[in-house]
């Protein structure tokens, strides 16, 4: 194995974690916003248009840190050291 | 095919330097079709009974109005239309770039707000509306909250001067992490049917099967997908300005 290969294995390593990691934290955000979410409801049915209001606020907020590390992840990919064309020239 | 995600074309302007094109007119467009569409709207009331389309929007226009008042307290009543106005705006924004002008060969297309332009414009613009709006309504007392927890005793001097930065770095982190988040939706939004139409494009074949071809299938899902999430954060950004606001105007007691 060439050094080159290797640090391109390792890029491909960083992509996936960062993605990996935002996509953890993120889900269980979600998870418990949710959960919290269906029990207030079934705790007090009638304040639900509230309550989904700040569902919604919370789900939006949190879904921007896996869409940020995903955006950031592609950017190192793809700009910053151009993965896909060394790959190709590794295996030509 | 040579297509590049986050290229625009430029102008150079006076005072201002190089400023994005496309992102201009498609901001021009946007304002002349919401311009459009609110006329509309408007000058569609010409009886009293209520259409289908009037009645639809105004469910929308009555949910923002009753989540203003009710979240900034008795004085939001004022600031309803601003916020509908916004909330419809980036709405529009976000899903412009769903048709493909600029694959056409228009100058013009895509997202303003995957521009990071766009976003830092409107999250200034909501940061220093709120610094004016409740400078006006309470003076200097509005930067109170800055030094807020005073602690008694000889320490309390002590205590303000580390708190007080952190107050202040939790101020100027909102318009950041507001415009950040606007922008990094609708772009990877943008991106990842870049992505799709580059493994499209580079006919990846395993064996018989041709997986670029099976790669075709995701765009479908992926704009409804774009859909969806231009709709949440022009809600989010929305909401989380109205939030901001009554807690700079909020009443001590």
């Amino acid at each position: 194995m060439t050094s080159e290969a290797l640090i391109l294995a390792m890029m491909v390593i960083g992509f996936s974690l960062i993605v990996a990691a935002v996509a953890f934290g993120s889900a269980i955000g979600d998870g418990i916003v949710a959960s919290k979410a269906v029990e207030a409801i079934a705790r007090q049915p009638e304040a639900r248009p509230n309550i989904f209001t700040f569902f919604f606020l919370g789900v939006g907020i949190l879904e921007a840190f896996p869409i940020i590390g995903l955006g950031l992840g592609l950017y190192l990919f793809f700009a910053v050291t151009n993965v896909p064309s060394h790959i190709q020239a590794i295996v030509k | 095919m040579k297509e590049e995600v986050g290229a625009h074309l430029t102008w150079q302007w006076p005072l201002v330097g190089s400023v994005h094109a496309d992102t201009i007119l498609t901001t021009w467009l946007v304002m002349l079709v919401s311009l459009a569409f609110f006329w509309y709207m408007g000058r569609s009331y010409k009886s009293n009974r209520v259409n289908k389309r009037q009645a639809t929007f105004e469910g929308i226009v009555n949910y923002l109005a009753d989540l203003t008042s009710s979240t900034i307290g008795k004085h939001g009543e004022r600031f309803v239309p601003i916020f509908i106005g916004m909330f419809f705006f980036i709405f529009i924004l976000n899903q412009i770039g769903f048709f493909p002008f600029k694959e056409l060969g228009m100058p013009f297309g895509g997202s303003p707000t995957a521009d990071l332009n766009t976003t830092v414009a409107f999250a200034l613009l909501v940061f220093f509306g709120i610094q004016f709006v409740a400078v006006r309504q309470k003076g200097i007392k509005a930067y109170a909250h800055l030094f807020k927890p005073v602690l008694p005793g000889p320490g309390g001097i002590a205590a303000m001067f580390f708190l007080g930065p952190l107050n202040v770095v939790e101020e100027l982190a909102r318009p950041v992490v507001l415009a950040l988040r606007l922008f990094f939706n609708i772009f990877v939004g943008e991106l990842l049917l870049f992505v799709i139409a580059t493994i499209i494009a580079s006919n990846v074949k395993v064996g018989p099967v041709n997986l670029s071809l099976a790669a075709a299938v995701i765009p479908f899902g992926l704009q409804f997908f774009n859909f969806f999430v231009g709709t949440l954060q022009a809600f989010v950004f929305t909401l989380l300005s109205i939030v901001y606001l009554s807690l700079a105007t909020a009443e001590e007691h």
